[in-house]
């Protein structure tokens, strides 16, 4: 055991691994590159839909279990049916990604939604503003702690799975996994999960960093 | 724990997803049979079918049990037990008694080192490297070896036939296998170092699986690492290339049987087994199950019938 450790510490540290192509270094890039991109699209598509959603109350429950069908698809799986339909491309990957983070986005955006008090909508409508403008600035407003939230749980789960763009011969961190366990060298594999949990544990504690900070201004700013 | 205990049960854990595509149920030694049924005694004890975990290996374990039957020895076949890791661990504990196992494949599992790729030489060389208790009997006719396939098209356009002439189009063209081929002898290292060949890229795939399969029949990939028993290489047209060096070894399917149970009995009836059963039949009845969705246990002993083997 103690072995192990001592071995996956010098492959994590060698400057050797860090370099090239196969290095950690673009690997990592890679893999930071497709959860960025993944999160990005379900974001375009989700947070329309969850704003829609919660400010009409309308729809909700079928939007909901729709996205969240998504969560149910083994990624695996999703990966393989686009594959087969649209061949050797990073779609399949893509797709499976944000059908994995759309859930998150949908609900926590509309939870944030429904959050806002009754009373505060119906005293802006009384001071005269548009629906638009009580959409985009008091219940956007109100709501975006939950919202961020969304996001960054999307994020997280996308991190974590983005191994599977290696499944289909792509490369990002799980090139390690995959490969390590196809050549059965367990140092790789370890080396990669540890990588990949590090950078969604770092990117999660970021991002809560700029939550609180954020609402620390706005909560300033309201004084 | 040592290191080689946690890497094989981890491999073999993780290899169920990978060819998840070709087997049909879980893996796990608790199944159907029960404890107890191998082990001891002789072959009039009853011989246990220990069978991994893709389809072929499952009817050629039906087969064996089969003509086993017909010799009048008790058989029970354990289906779908998983990869080697579990395998060759349960055969050495007396879980199962017997398997269908192929040279190459498993002279490589034994010794990684091993250099053998001649038939004969690889019979030796395996019975070198078995662990006590344990033996293989002579090899069948049925051979399941790593084939380089590449389309109708491929061929013509690049005039390829052999494995040699894919070095006259190096860094053009770009292979699909499944991860660990890239670092094989047996795969991209060989292919270098034997023909000369580089290819323009390596994209890690699936062990002849529906990735590799249909990357190649999309043309996303220009050569693919296939089994020559694959159904789809007859169905789709595909070209295997040929071997002139003898880079590939061979892979005939090879009984591989506790000491105990090796009685004439068991080797006489595996022994006509062996010759009667071709590589053609054997993608035949791969063909049946997978394509057809027949069972595979039917399907064995339809085989048998009509080759007057349980006769």
């Amino acid at each position: 055991m103690y072995e192990l450790f001592s071995d996956l510490g010098s492959w994590l540290t060698s400057g050797e691994q860090w370099a090239g192509p196969d290095g950690i270094a673009h690997r990592l890039a890679e893999h930071l590159q497709y959860s960025l991109i993944a999160t990005l699209v379900a974001a375009v598509i989700a947070l329309p839909v969850g704003l829609l959603i919660g400010h009409t109350g309308r729809g909700a429950f079928l939007a909901i279990n729709l996205s969240s069908f998504g969560r149910a698809l083994p990624t695996v799986g999703l990966v393989v049916l686009v594959f087969l339909a649209s061949g050797l491309s990073m779609t399949p990957v893509y797709v499976a990604l944000v059908a994995l983070a759309v859930p998150a986005i949908v609900t926590n955006t509309y939870a944030g939604m429904t959050a806002v008090d009754a009373d505060v909508k119906d005293a802006a409508r009384g001071q005269g503003m548009r629906a638009h403008q009580v959409l985009f600035q008091v219940e956007l407003p109100l709501a975006l702690p939950l919202i961020m939230t969304g996001l960054r749980l999307a994020l997280i789960q996308v991190v974590a799975t983005a191994t599977i763009a290696a499944y289909v011969s792509f490369g990002g961190l799980g090139r390690y996994v995959f490969d390590g366990l196809a050549q059965r060298d367990l140092v790789q594999v370890l080396g990669g999960a540890v990588l990949v949990a590090v950078i969604a544990v770092v990117l999660d504690l970021v991002l809560a960093g700029l939550q609180r900070a954020l609402f620390r201004h706005r909560h300033h700013a309201a004084h | 724990m040592n290191r080689r205990t946690l890497l094989g049960g981890l491999f073999a854990t993780a290899t169920v997803p990978a060819v998840a595509a070709c087997s049909s149920g879980i893996t796990s030694l608790e199944g159907e049979g029960g404890a107890g049924a191998g082990g001891g005694g002789s072959s009039a004890d009853g011989v246990t079918i220990g069978t991994a975990n893709f389809t072929e290996n499952q009817i050629l374990g039906h087969l064996y049990a089969a003509v086993l039957g017909a010799a009048g020895i008790r058989t029970t076949v354990r289906p779908n037990l998983g990869t080697r890791e579990i395998l060759i661990p349960a055969l050495k504990g007396g879980d199962i008694d017997l398997l269908p196992e192929y040279q190459g494949a498993l002279l490589h599992y034994l010794d990684a080192k091993a250099k053998e790729t001649e038939e004969g030489e690889m019979q030796n060389a395996l019975a070198v490297a078995l662990p006590r208790g344990l033996q293989i009997l002579p090899y069948g006719r049925a051979e399941d070896s790593d084939a380089f396939a590449v389309t109708r098209e491929t061929a013509e356009k690049y005039g390829l036939k052999s494995l040699a002439d894919l070095a006259r189009h190096n860094g053009k063209l770009v292979i699909g296998a499944a991860p660990e081929v890239k670092k094989r002898t047996v795969g991209a290292v060989g292919l270098k170092d034997e023909y000369g060949v580089e290819f323009k890229e390596f994209k890690s795939l699936d062990s002849s699986g529906p990735l590799v399969k249909g990357a190649l029949k999309k043309g996303d990939v220009d050569v693919a690492n296939l089994f020559t028993t694959d159904t789809d290489i007859l169905a789709e047209g595909w070209v295997v290339l040929t071997d002139p060096k003898n880079l590939i070894p061979g892979q005939h399917v090879v009984p591989l049987i506790a000491d105990r149970k090796a009685d004439s009995t068991v080797r006489k009836a595996l022994a006509r087994l062996g010759n009667a059963l071709t590589t053609e039949d054997l993608t035949e009845l791969n063909r049946q199950v997978d394509k057809d969705k027949k069972d595979p246990e039917d399907v064995a002993n339809a085989w048998a019938a009509a080759h007057r083997l349980t006769k």
